[in-house]
């Protein structure tokens, strides 16, 4: 036996060919090719497409009108002039409006008494009732607080005539002794897209990359003739070297692939952009290496090609609700906080959103990317172990082979 | 009756395919049961309750005070931290300790006393949309009632009524009615779409699948040959035990929500058995469509999870279809969730008639439809292709 069986020569070519079998394998394999490359490339923009609106505008309202007063014409007006909201209808009577709202005309209804006027200038306060269609929370918001903000300007307006002060600044300190304001930082619009799509960007890097891997790896097996992952062949004798050759190809295509996703995807929509390319490379490194070699633990699970598409497309959605980004974290009950510690996703999402929504220094997710880190660190080893057992796998059953063919022989 | 009896043989075989392996127990009755389990029981306060808040008390008298107590009791937040400047409250929210802040600026109460309109400012994160809507909503009453009760005071001095104070600090006052949902649960809203999406998603996936399946175990001559080399025949008796524990499983997520959870629900128990016959059927109906347009397992389970996927988002219960663009618009169409969701929205979340969504039911109807498509394409892929790994 020659010096070259475990010299570093040797442990190189090892890798560098399992690295050329895996990419050779990715490229010839579409539906690897449609998770590793076509899946993250089209998606982000067909989800950066379907939220680019930001924000809903110009919902439709009915407005049942009983005062027909000169106050109730100039509510319905400012309404109508508003961004959010839009008068679409006028009904004469609650039913009438109701019918509007169950064919889906409007998504909700201002109803003004008739007595709302003399109720005002009565020195009572005038009521106004708004009726919502609960079932799309947006709407919800912009049909609620357009009439609220136009009832206060109204009636900051109406305290004007009402109160008697002799500057306009003392009576706007009588209407509001204490002024406020309020800051919406780090998504100041409030912009759908903007918030959710850092979160499903991220996790989008972690489920095709998972997809892909266990696809590779169904599709090897099949293509074995014992469908076994690792195949009788001498680079294949050594765990780290298989485990090093396979996630360095994952590594090279998510290089490329993150660097989309988290860089060039963003900045074409004009999603909050804060973080530079110095700490988010910090984050990417620790969470696509995590990713990958999750995606190889989950990879020895997956017998045939398409069951890892049967586990994992589902529990996407689980996933980032896990994250904080729809549900906020504070409020996760602690099973699902526990279970959620399992995923690369949940820390990289995490991160990933206080970093390039909120300004946020490499410090400040210090210890996500620790998580990170040591989760990149225990699944490597998983993948070794899990593969290293595929490896005895492989072997004995190739000597339970030689065996019986033996056997056979002899016969 | 020779029919029947193919039919019979056909369902049979598809019994023990479906107890044999594994994937369709995980996949039609242990993963679905799951995430209904997680989305019901994540949100099971209905509103997210206690998040926390911070304050940047620098007047800290007992006018300030008062006021953070106030927030304080408040449902939605918990004040878990004071801190010395804004800076450090900002540090704060990035590090993911709390979610908004309250600033109270040195002399504050002094100008307050003096009659000078002293201001106060609240900051909150809109990277967590629910949490940044929410708690604006307490600061906003936190600072409106504050406000109120100054002048309550001041009101109060110069001998006005109580009903004139009200009608002073706000003349006209908005009565909100919420209709179906009064309680503004999330958990109603969010649940009720994402587990019958996830479902949809799972029929669409071992629709393709177990159609596929028969291609690569090698099986699909045997199972035609079981119905007599009658397409139609095969596929009724292959979907027929599929489409009975689809609708078991439904059902028991309809009945979970909305008689054990209690989730509104105006319309009648017979609209709910319908909702959830037309799920399972038009969801079936796109799977085959899907293996039938490209009778390839692994391009049409790829289609169909990726649909399914996209379909949560073009559902357009979170982000409102009318918000997007106008190709979205139309495109929205094509997918079954966003007919299913319009239809639970219209006759089961509001109970108004069946009529006032007939549109959104023809389109189930079509999608129920689809098969018939490709059923011979389908036909014709199980007697000559070969699987190719």
């Amino acid at each position: 036996m020659s010096i070259y069986r475990n010299s570093f020569r040797r442990r190189i070519d090892d890798t560098f060919f399992i690295w050329r079998e895996e990419l050779k394998q990715v490229i010839k394999d579409e539906g690897v090719l449609i998770f590793f490359v076509i899946v993250p490339l089209i998606y982000p923009l067909l989800y950066s497409w379907i939220y680019n609106n930001e924000t809903v505008h110009d919902v439709p309202v009915v407005v049942v009108d009983q005062s027909h007063t000169s106050l109730s014409r100039q509510f319905i007006r400012m309404c109508d002039a508003s961004a959010d909201v839009k008068v679409a209808y006028y009904a004469q009577d609650l039913d009438e409006a109701k019918s509007l709202v169950s064919r889906q005309l409007v998504k909700g209804i201002y109803l003004i008494p008739s007595d709302f006027e003399s109720n005002v200038y009565r020195m009572q306060q005038g009521t106004i009732s708004v009726y919502c269609d609960m079932s799309l929370m947006l709407t919800y918001k912009a049909i609620f607080q357009t009439a609220q903000l136009v009832s206060m300007q109204m009636g900051s307006e109406l305290q004007t005539k009402l109160g008697g002060h002799y500057t306009s600044r003392e009576e706007a300190i009588a209407a509001r002794p204490l002024d406020y304001a309020d800051v919406a930082i780090f998504n100041p619009q409030g912009g759908y897209g903007s918030f959710v799509l850092p979160g499903v960007l991220m996790l989008i890097l972690q489920q095709t990359l998972v997809l892909g891997i266990g696809m590779s790896a169904g599709t090897a097996r099949e293509r074995n003739r014992y469908g076994q992952l690792i195949p009788i062949s001498r680079p294949y004798q050594n765990v780290f070297r298989i485990v090093f050759g396979k996630s360095l190809c994952y590594f090279m295509i998510y290089a490329l692939m993150g660097a989309w996703l988290v860089v060039v995807v963003p900045r074409m929509f004009h999603f909050p952009q804060l973080a530079a390319w110095q700490p988010l490379l910090t984050l990417m490194l620790p969470y696509t290496l995590a990713c990958i070699f999750f995606g190889m633990v989950v990879s020895c699970i997956v017998r045939y090609r398409e069951n890892v598409m049967l586990l994992m497309v589902f529990i996407s959605v689980p996933l980032l609700f896990m994250t904080g980004v729809s549900w906020p974290q504070s409020n996760i009950p602690g099973f699902w906080q526990g279970a959620s510690w399992v995923f690369p996703s949940t820390f990289g999402v995490r991160a990933y959103v206080r970093l390039n929504s909120m300004g946020a220094s490499v410090g400040d997710v210090s210890t996500e990317i620790l998580i990170l880190w040591l989760h990149a660190f225990l699944y490597f080893w998983l993948a070794c172990v899990v593969y290293g057992y595929q490896i005895y796998l492989a072997r004995h059953d190739a000597f339970w082979r030689f065996v019986e063919m033996k056997k056979r022989r002899q016969k | 009756m020779k029919t029947l009896r193919l039919i019979y043989d056909v369902t049979l075989r598809e019994l023990m395919i479906l107890m044999r392996n594994r994937v369709y127990m995980f996949c039609m009755v242990v993963f679905p049961l799951l995430t209904m389990v997680f989305f019901t029981s994540l949100m099971d306060d209905g509103l997210p309750t206690s998040m926390p808040v911070g304050v940047v008390d620098l007047d800290n008298t007992s006018t300030s005070r008062s006021l953070v107590q106030r927030l304080d009791a408040f449902q939605m937040s918990k004040v878990v931290a004071h801190y010395p400047s804004v800076t450090e409250a900002r540090r704060d929210i990035q590090e993911n300790n709390i979610y908004a802040f309250l600033y109270i600026p040195k002399g504050t109460t002094e100008n307050l006393m003096a009659g000078r309109q002293p201001k106060i400012s609240f900051y909150y994160s809109y990277t967590t949309l629910a949490s940044g809507a929410l708690l604006m909503k307490d600061l906003k009453t936190i600072s409106t009632l504050g406000s109120a009760a100054v002048g309550q005071a001041t009101m109060r001095a110069k001998g006005y009524t109580d009903a004139q104070i009200q009608t002073f600090l706000q003349p006209i006052r908005i009565d909100l009615h919420q209709i179906a949902n009064p309680w503004t649960s999330y958990n109603s809203y969010l649940s009720t779409m994402l587990v019958p999406g996830l479902i949809m998603l799972f029929i669409f996936l071992i629709s393709a699948y177990s159609l596929g399946t028969e291609l690569k175990f090698d099986t699909a001559k045997d199972w035609l040959a079981k119905a007599d080399n009658r397409i139609v025949v095969a596929t009724i008796g292959k979907f027929l035990p599929q489409t009975l524990i689809w609708l078991a499983l439904v059902y028991c997520y309809e009945y979970y929500v909305f008689y054990v959870l209690h989730f509104p629900h105006l319309g009648s128990p017979w609209m709910l058995i319908l909702l959830g016959l037309v799920q399972v059927l038009a969801a079936q109906g796109f799977g085959i469509f899907a293996f039938g347009l490209m009778p390839s397992l692994r391009m049409s389970m790829s289609v169909c999870s990726l649909w399914a996927v996209l379909s949560l988002s073009m559902v357009g219960s979170a982000f409102p279809v009318m918000g997007m663009d106008g190709a979205l618009q139309a495109l929205s169409w094509l997918f079954p969730l966003r007919h299913y969701y319009m239809l639970y929205q219209v006759s089961v979340f509001n109970g108004f008639p069946l009529l006032e969504a007939w549109f959104h039911f023809a389109a189930l109807a079509a999608f129920i439809l689809m098969p018939w498509l490709v059923i011979k394409k389908i036909k014709n892929a199980m007697l000559t292709y070969v699987y190719i790994p």
